[in-house]
């Protein structure tokens, strides 16, 4: 996989873990789904605090 | 790929985009605002009642149908729904004794507990009501409800053909990277690409089930009409006496699934049921298996199971595709999530719409619309 894939792939397989894992079950998966689920939320969040224009 | 199939992809994405770009937005408000609708409901005072205290009995069935016939004692029950969140509240459907759909008819909303009626309100009445319908159906019915379908499904084409052509794209760019200070069309290129490629599969999955969603009376209709129908048809049997409580037929139906709740009871005549057979809908009551629907035929004469059967695979589809649209099944900080993520789907889309106002012209400005739109088909 080049370059160009190895980040929105990871964020890809997070976030199809984190769908999954509520719906399988309560208490652990459920804060396995949250903090899944964010990372995707957290990069772009991220991403646009450090590039913002001063 | 071949410079002419990527030519061919940035075509479909940009077609399937910008129709579905205004109905998305709207989706993006409204969807946005009914990831709460519980918290609305309560503070708006919209919730339903579904008070009782802990150990208090259920009412039998039976009486909960004698109240609701109350509100209209020309219509007859022919339906029962059951809430899988709130075990309070019964829905039952009133109709003229001779129909079987539900166009004719009323709903009555019941505390299972209490008893106590509750009207409900008409959707416009009530902001969640208001919100949902403009949601579902941009208050144009069935016909809304397959346009906001098809939508759905030129939404998830695009995401598809996004990610397809973002590769091409990106080849020499660092992911994520953000150049504000090189123009608005680069800045929103930008912004738009990394938004959309790190949402992907969330946008994929929300499309597809609100897709699959707003199909649901064909699904549902077709499983009626085909599986259902056959089940009923293997027992013709006309009603010749009286029949047995309600009560009685949910026991046998529960009966013939161990462990399961009640989900739906169809009254003989509707077209969920028999002739003579109660259908006795049943789920399980995990996050996972109270999406799971079986269904038992249920003599309502006699109180016996007359067959019994799971159902097919769309109709599983369809009954999974809501939480996974509505991220009502992991709790409130899902619900966050669920929010977060909408909101950058809104900003996809708008950014993506000023990509394409701000494409490149071609020469002059004068030369004619179409023939710079024809040469430019293959840029954005």
């Amino acid at each position: 996989m080049t370059g160009v894939w190895r980040i929105p792939a990871a964020l890809a397989v997070l976030s199809v873990i984190g769908l999954a894992a509520a719906i399988l079950g309560d208490g652990v998966w459920d804060w396995l789904c949250w903090a899944t689920l964010s990372v995707p939320l957290v990069v772009c969040a991220a991403k646009l605090w450090r590039q913002w224009p001063a | 790929m071949t410079p002419a199939s990527l030519r061919g992809w940035r075509l479909v994405h940009r077609w399937t985009s910008l129709i579905c770009s205004a109905n998305l937005l709207i989706l993006c408000v409204t969807g946005l605002i009914l990831v709460f609708h519980h918290e609305i409901q309560h503070l708006m005072g919209e919730e339903l009642d579904s008070s009782y205290t802990e150990g208090q009995a259920r009412l039998p069935l039976q009486s909960l149908v004698d109240i609701a016939r109350k509100a209209d004692p020309k219509l007859e029950p022919k339906l029962l729904s059951f809430d899988p969140e709130d075990k309070a509240v019964n829905y039952i459907y009133l109709g003229p004794p001779e129909e079987s759909g539900f166009e004719l008819g009323r709903w009555v909303v019941l505390n299972g507990f209490t008893g106590a009626n509750q009207m409900l309100k008409q959707p416009t009445e009530t902001l969640v009501g208001f919100l949902l319908k403009l949601h579902v159906d941009l208050f144009t019915g069935f016909a809304g409800q397959m346009f906001v379908g098809v939508m759905g499904l030129l939404f998830v084409v695009s995401t598809v053909s996004g990610l397809v052509v973002y590769g091409p794209f990106m080849k020499k760019l660092a992911f994520g990277i953000l150049r504000f200070g090189r123009g608005t069309r680069i800045g929103n290129i930008d912004l738009h690409n990394l938004f959309g490629v790190a949402t992907l599969v969330w946008a994929f999955v929300v499309g597809l089930t609100g897709a699959i969603l707003s199909f649901s009376p064909l699904i549902t209709g077709y499983w009626q009409k085909t599986e259902l129908a056959a089940m009923t048809a293997r027992h013709p049997e006309p009603m010749t006496g009286s029949m047995v409580s309600i009560d009685r037929v949910a026991e046998a139906g529960l009966a013939a699934f161990p462990g399961k709740d009640l989900a739906f009871i169809a009254y003989p005549g509707n077209e969920y049921a028999g002739s003579r057979h109660f259908s006795v809908m049943v789920r399980g009551h995990t996050e996972l298996t109270q999406r799971l629907l079986s269904v038992a035929l249920v003599d309502a004469e006699t109180g016996v199971v007359a067959e019994a059967a799971g159902t097919p695979w769309y109709m599983t589809v369809l009954m999974l595709s809501g939480p996974f649209h509505f991220g009502d099944y992991g709790g409130l900080p899902l619900q966050i999530v669920w929010a977060l993520f909408t909101i950058v789907t809104g900003v996809v889309t708008v950014t993506g719409f000023i990509v394409w106002l701000k494409r490149p012209r071609a020469r002059a400005v004068s030369a004619g619309r179409d023939a710079s739109e024809a040469k430019l088909g293959s840029k954005a």
